[in-house]
């Protein structure tokens, strides 16, 4: 497989890009579809335009921005510092991994808009239950990352560790923590991607700002503009954090994938 | 000459002990789910003595690198005893150095980062380790490549910044599993007369695992011939050929072929 360079693949994806949104403003202007249901690029612009101006209802764009981005970082932010000393314990002691797996097991596949009635009832409509849907739905994965990250080191690095005087608390600290940095990274990806999506079950609980329930709402209305600079905000800045991430893990584990 | 031997042989200094005394070892292993019991060793003894570097050949799969571990102390013999500078193996760690087959470097520290790992873990002073890594980074032939991560490394080099992390600590005893089995013949040729230089500059004891006649009789004062499993010594050889060694030499050498041709049969038999 040839690979492209970086500049390649940027110029080939904007270009893809350009030309699927001018094939969609095309499509509209000349009536090949409905405008009502799909309103072109254009439109949802100057609806973007409107809003920041404006708000929606009553909430300026960017405070739903912000909104959804506070929520959704302060619930991720606490299943990475739960979950990922969690993973580790488990990782190093199996008794607590053995103890602890059956609940993660459970929990892991679970659909987390099923918690949705138990969290309403035990912790009210307020924003701990937004923040709480969204740490439900990652820390799992964190958890599970972690101790397999782990326990994917392998014996023999261990022992030449062990060998150099590496023992207890120094093994941990400077051996076991660097070896599993390129692993917690994916795991902290893919744990981010899958909060971002718990967004809108979170903020469909009984919301009055937020990305995801300016989405829903607006679809009751038949705004389908804003539905759709909705979705396109809430992906675009999906990407943005996912891309801050790799660069984060390129800058910290330079090593990964390379030894 | 010495004249105290020539005029009182009986008052002679006994040899010092020696540093490394396996006795009768037998280390067996349990299936964690048929139960079976494997043996790796049985009836297994042998001494080094300070100073000796001791090639420890056999077929795969004998129990080489068992040996290796339970003077490591990673594991423990299930019969038998072992002594090392006089007393038991305890927990592994720096005052006996390892290195493996693989070089199994940290790859997010440099090679500076990498050798020094040990003494900076045990709170040694940088004006005490820094002089030490210095003449193994030029010992080792890794001059210019301080700052280089592991995976800039060739195997070769990555293998010789590993020697060099175990020497640091200048332990009395280098044990190496296989160190070079891994490389091409001209790296291997290459790190073996590497070895040797260094190891006659720092006078270690070395105990050296390998499968490779040739290099054990290169490298090695004495040849200890392992039988298959479970592993026993079969055979013990002493190496005639003086030092420094040259390995185009050895081999027009009528005694290399001999004794190659001797290991093999017993190999072939064992």
């Amino acid at each position: 497989m040839s690979r492209l360079s970086l500049l390649h693949r940027a110029l080939l994806g904007a270009a893809s890009v350009l030309l699927m949104l001018f094939v969609w403003e095309a499509a509209s202007r000349l009536s090949l579809v409905d405008t009502l249901l799909v309103p072109p690029p254009s439109e949802i612009l100057a609806t973007a335009a409107d809003l920041m101006r404006d708000g929606y209802r009553q909430t300026p764009l960017r405070d739903h921005l912000l909104l959804s981005l506070a929520r959704s970082l302060a619930g991720f932010g606490a299943a990475i510092v739960i979950g990922i000393p969690l993973g580790i314990a488990m990782g190093m002691a199996p008794v607590l991994g053995a103890l602890v797996d059956p609940f993660v097991q459970f929990l892991r596949p679970l659909p987390k808009l099923a918690l949705i009635p138990l969290v309403v009832l035990w912790f009210g409509i307020g924003e701990t239950s937004k923040i709480l849907l969204i740490y439900l739905s990652t820390v799992l994965t964190i958890v599970v990352g972690a101790a397999a990250a782990v326990s994917q080191i392998r014996r023999q690095q261990l022992r030449a560790a062990r060998a150099l005087g590496a023992r207890g608390f120094t093994m941990f600290r400077f051996v076991i923590l660097p070896a599993i940095l390129p692993d917690l990274f994916v795991t902290v990806r893919l744990a981010f991607g899958i909060g971002w999506t718990t967004l809108i079950a979170a903020e469909m609980i009984a919301s009055e700002a937020g990305l995801g329930w300016m989405v829903v709402n607006a679809g009751a209305y038949l705004r389908t503009d804003v539905v759709m600079l909705g979705i396109v905000l809430l992906g675009a800045t999906g990407y943005g954090l996912d891309l801050a991430l790799v660069g984060l893990q390129r800058w910290a584990t330079p090593w990964a994938g390379r030894s | 000459m010495n004249l105290q031997v020539l005029i009182a042989p009986d008052r002679r200094a006994p040899l010092p002990a020696p540093l490394i005394v396996v006795e009768d070892v037998a280390k067996r292993f349990v299936d964690g789910r048929t139960g079976r019991v494997t043996a790796a060793l049985e009836h297994l003894s042998f001494a080094i003595r300070e100073g000796e570097f001791v090639c420890l050949l056999g077929p795969s799969d004998c129990g080489k690198s068992s040996v290796l571990d339970l003077l490591c102390g990673f594991e423990q013999p299930t019969e038998g005893r072992i002594v090392v500078e006089g007393g038991p193996v305890g927990e592994p760690g720096p005052d006996r150095g390892i290195v493996f087959q693989e070089a199994l470097l940290f790859p997010w520290l440099s090679v500076f980062d990498n050798i020094t790992f040990a003494p900076r873990l045990a709170g040694v002073p940088a004006a005490l380790y820094r002089p030490r890594a210095a003449r193994l980074i030029a010992l080792m032939g890794l001059d210019g490549f301080e700052n280089h991560a592991p995976y800039e490394l060739s195997g070769g080099m990555r293998q010789r910044v590993a020697i060099a992390r175990a020497w640091i600590s200048e332990p009395r005893i280098l044990l190496m599993d296989e160190p070079f089995g891994a490389l091409d013949a001209q790296t291997r040729l290459a790190m073996q007369e590497q070895l040797l230089i260094a190891r006659e500059a720092t006078g270690a004891t070395v105990l050296f695992v390998t499968h490779d006649i040739e290099e054990a009789l290169f490298l090695a004062d004495r040849i200890l011939v392992l039988s298959g499993r479970p592993g026993r010594v079969a055979r013990e050889i002493a190496v005639p050929f003086g030092r420094p060694r040259h390995y185009e030499a050895l081999l027009t050498d009528a005694r290399f072929g001999r004794l190659k041709r001797q290991i093999v049969e017993e190999l072939r038999a064992g």
